[in-house]
């Protein structure tokens, strides 16, 4: 990577096409047009000037990253808070947050198969069968686990789920969307199995394990305890990430200039703090409900492991590879079958996550419950598409599933707030992830590599 | 969907020559057989005995036809008919339930065909197939007072347009098809809920006016016990005259025809078949002070969307050009077939087709129509597994309608089946668990089938 972009001024005299008078000022233009895709443009800039120049450069070579889907949520939020002011108050938008969460973490799990180019349509119902089998095992009358005992369970049994589909789709070559269609229906027959008679709820408070199913999500840090949380994790990170640029400078690799280092560790102080003042806002109707929700450092531990995961690892950039070109990746040596499965492993896991959370969120789970979790695996591939990962493999990142997650909730959360009844609502996000389809093909045919 | 490549067929032939089979020797079809494994073995075959050994080739080559699902049918049936309390599942009025059943997978099945021989998905066909349906009940109540045809026929043109603008963005914007029509899926289903009137909305049929009950008997409706045999014996004699003065005709003027026996054994089959479905049919079904008896009118109108469809698919230049973009749509494309053109023609008329399931479903349920009629995810999944587990292949190029016709009813014998054994509690997550095992059961099959054949390279 770090040799193409020893200098950027050298090579511009190759012509690039439209913009011929801007490329004698614009020294970045030419190595970022040669090689828009492979090279991050904090690692061409020298300057914070040039940084945003290269950035610009690189969102009109067809790789716009985070940009649309960031306007997207401005969009949303803006349109909404004119339609119904309480949509941007404090207490709505810790709500919206909880309602888009089980969003995020399908999105999330969803996006590591869609990096493959396969999908997964089975997110919804390994959520549903998780949060059923974690409901069953802390219940004080049948299986009367410990609660962190359950959730293990249910993530190993998540996990068994994902290596059959995974199995089936890497080793036996059939067809993904059809293996978990057919799986969604069979995990649909074993959650209502494993729910038995009609009902199980963690609701009731004098049992410890179901409390503390029940407070994973609707449980917050005392409002103190959140403040020094998040002084200490974005402190934290802070110094990890000067420290890790200021070692680059200091080894001469390449790094981003200190100015944008900086600018970066501002802005995430500046969402933490803001982050922080919204959820410690008394939220209740009645009595007091305060404080950072457990589900928010839930979201961010789950982003930042498969961040790390995808971004930093090999098995990461054999993701990547496979999903741009299997072939090419299978002759360089990489094992297609094991990273598939375990790309189908990982997006059930994470699934199971939201399982978790899913039967905490719902309080007490029925079997029309279980066959609604079935709707969020369109809204998960939905969020993921919109948040800018293609469908068509090898683009996209966890951040993606997050943001597109918070993007539909706000469209769910706005819509239901003015009154707007749920088939409409439907209609509405069948028109989202049309229109986030388009854009992912148009931007596809426009980038220079692949058809 | 990957692009699957076509590798060129072998020609086994000649390596078992190699061999010294001596059966090569005697047995004239099985180098032509294995070089051109498309032609059918009517085509080869010069007697009875020929086409079976040119047919059980065929088989071994790994393109089996109609035969699993048959086979499939005859183990439902057999192992249902002792497992049902008081073997009631072979009951005459069980069978014809299960007919009027599986109706809807049926002509759905026939529809989502039209999409896979393309190598393509139609996700939204369940949602799309229920508005139709609603259109039609809503066009002929007395508000709008539509005559029955006008008020089928503007339900077909809707859910065609929907086919359309789907195929449109499938087929020039190249947006993978399941995407697309999961976003339809989404859409449809919303605007199903804002045609029917919102979430408890419905809309059912005055069986006392006209237009409406003839809606209502597309299900409900019998032909009279004598009415249907003369219709049986009519059906029968116009189909088998036909088959047979075209094989004759073929014969005189030198053509490659079928043997004379197996034209024979084809009509007495055909014959044979028909008299056991009215002889079923005519059986009371009712109770002794109120008759039902006769034969269904959805059974001859299944088997004219059956003839259509296998019509279209056969015989036409729109069917033979599916079949060459689903076999390779590079190769098609040079030849100057416009994909683009094909493609959303086929979507389109898999959405109207699915129309015409949707209002056969509302009929099936006594003409009432709600948001409890059916759920338009289950009915996809359905579909799917029913056109694949008929013999339809996911990869496109390979099917007929006939094998969503048998998929079909198989699924819904499965799930007829299942709610006849009084499984209490087991009885509705079965319903999901089984459609789910036999359609990876039948994808299973269809992929190791076609790596038989050499059909699909995936890395």
């Amino acid at each position: 990577m770090s040799d193409v972009t020893a200098n950027p001024g050298e090579t511009p005299t190759e012509t690039p096409t439209e913009t011929g008078d801007a490329v004698m000022v614009d020294l970045t233009a030419a190595p970022e047009a040669a090689e828009a895709q492979a090279v991050a443009a904090e690692l061409a800039a020298q300057s914070l000037g040039q940084y945003f120049r290269a950035w610009w450069l690189r969102v009109r070579g067809g790789d716009s990253g985070v940009l649309p889907v960031v306007l997207a949520i401005v969009v949303v939020a803006v349109a909404f808070q004119i339609a119904n002011p309480k949509f941007l108050s404090a207490q709505n938008l810790v709500n919206l947050f909880e309602q888009s969460t089980i969003y995020m973490l399908l999105a999330m799990a969803e996006i590591f198969v869609l990096l493959l180019g396969e999908i997964d349509l089975s997110v919804g119902l390994v959520m549903g069968l998780g949060s059923v089998v974690v409901a069953e095992l802390v219940q004080p009358d049948k299986a009367n686990w410990p609660w962190w005992a359950a959730i293990i369970a249910t993530l190993i049994a998540c996990a068994a789920i994902g290596l059959i589909q995974g199995s089936m789709v890497a080793r036996l070559k059939m067809p993904s969307f059809i293996v978990t269609l057919g799986g969604l229906l069979i995990l649909e027959g074993v959650a209502i199995i494993v729910l038995g008679g009609s009902l199980v709820g963690i609701g009731n408070s004098q049992y410890h394990n179901e409390l503390v199913i029940y407070n994973i999500f609707w449980g917050s840090f005392d409002p103190v305890v959140s403040w020094i949380l998040m002084v200490v994790l974005v402190g934290a990170a802070g110094t990890w990430l000067w420290l890790r640029d200021d070692r680059k400078r200091r080894h001469g690799l390449e790094a981003p200039p200190r100015s944008l280092t900086a600018l970066k560790i501002v802005l995430m102080a500046v969402a933490g703090i803001a982050l922080v003042a919204i959820c410690n806002v008394n939220r209740a109707h009645v009595g007091t409900i305060e404080g950072v929700p457990y589900i928010i450092p839930i979201v961010l531990v789950v982003l930042g492991a498969s961040t790390v995961l995808l971004q930093r690892t090999r098995f990461g950039r054999y993701v990547y590879a496979i999903g741009g070109n299997p072939e090419a990746a299978r002759r360089a040596g990489v094992s297609l079958p094991s990273i598939r499965t375990w790309c189908f492993v990982l997006a059930a896991v994470i699934s199971g996550i939201a399982g978790v959370l899913f039967a905490s969120w719902q309080v007490s789970l029925t079997t029309n419950i279980i066959k609604s979790a079935n709707s969020y695996v369109l809204l998960a591939v939905a969020a993921a598409v919109i948040g800018g990962t293609s469908l068509f493999g090898g683009r996209g990142k966890t951040i993606h599933g997050v943001l597109g997650g918070l993007v539909i909730g706000g469209i769910y959360n706005g819509l239901y707030l003015l009154g707007v009844s749920s088939e409409w609502i439907d209609v509405v996000v069948a028109a989202v992830l049309l229109a986030a389809a388009i854009i992912d093909v148009l931007s596809r045919r426009g980038a220079p590599r692949r058809t | 969907m990957p692009p699957d490549q076509e590798l060129p067929v072998t020609d086994p032939g000649e390596t078992a020559a190699e061999a010294a089979d001596p059966r090569i020797a005697v047995d004239l079809t099985a180098a032509p057989e294995a070089a051109a494994a498309d032609v059918p073995p009517e085509l080869v075959a010069q007697s009875l005995g020929e086409y079976y050994r040119a047919w059980w080739l065929r088989l071994r080559s790994g393109d089996s036809g109609v035969l699993p699902v048959v086979l499939a049918m005859v183990v439902v049936g057999v192992v249902f008919e002792i497992i049902t309390p008081e073997h009631a599942f072979l009951r005459p009025s069980n069978l014809v339930f299960i007919f009027g059943l599986s109706t809807v997978y049926m002509v759905l099945a026939m529809a989502e065909t039209v999409v896979l021989l393309l190598g393509e998905i139609d996700l939204s066909v369940g949602a799309v197939a229920l508005i139709g349906g609603v259109i039609a009940f809503k066009l002929v109540q007395p508000g709008a007072g539509w005559p029955w045809w006008a008020a089928i026929l503007a339900a077909l043109v809707v859910c065609g347009l929907f086919g359309s603008l789907q195929g449109t963005l499938t087929a020039r914007l190249r947006i993978p098809s399941f995407v697309v029509t999961l976003a339809g899926f989404l859409l449809f289903s919303g605007i199903l809920i804002v045609v029917l009137g919102g979430a408890d909305g419905f809309v059912n049929l005055d069986s006392t006016k006209f237009d409406q009950r003839v809606i209502y008997d597309l299900v409900q409706g019998t032909i009279a016990p004598v009415a249907s045999w003369v219709l049986l014996v009519l059906v029968i004699g116009v189909a088998g005259t036909t088959q047979w003065l075209r094989a004759a005709r073929r014969r005189r003027q030198g053509l490659v025809a079928p043997p004379v026996s197996v034209i024979a054994i084809k009509i007495a089959l055909m014959a044979l078949i028909g008299a056991a479905v009215v002889a079923v049919c005519t059986v009371n079904r009712g109770t002794t002070l109120k008759v039902v008896q006769g034969v269904p009118w959805v059974i001859p109108i299944v088997l004219v969307v059956l003839g259509v469809w296998t019509l279209v698919l056969g015989r036409t230049r729109f069917g033979r050009y599916l079949y060459a973009i689903g076999g390779n749509p590079e190769a098609a494309r040079r030849a100057g077939v416009s994909l683009a053109g094909i493609r959303t023609w086929a979507f389109a008329l898999c959405a109207a087709t699915a129309g015409l399931g949707g209002i056969l479903l509302g009929s099936f349920f006594y003409g009432e129509y709600s948001t409890n009629t059916a759920d338009p995810g289950q009915l996809v999944l359905y579909t799917v597994a029913a056109a694949v587990i008929g013999g339809v292949s996911l990869f496109g190029g390979r099917g007929k309608a006939i094998h969503g016709v048998l998929g079909g009813f198989l699924i819904g014998s499965i799930a007829y089946g299942v709610a006849l054994l009084n499984l209490g509690s087991l009885s509705t997550p079965l319903q999901y668990i089984l459609p789910g095992a036999v359609l990876l059961a039948a994808v299973l099959i269809d992929v190791q089938s076609r790596r038989g054949t050499g059909g699909v390279t995936r890395v």
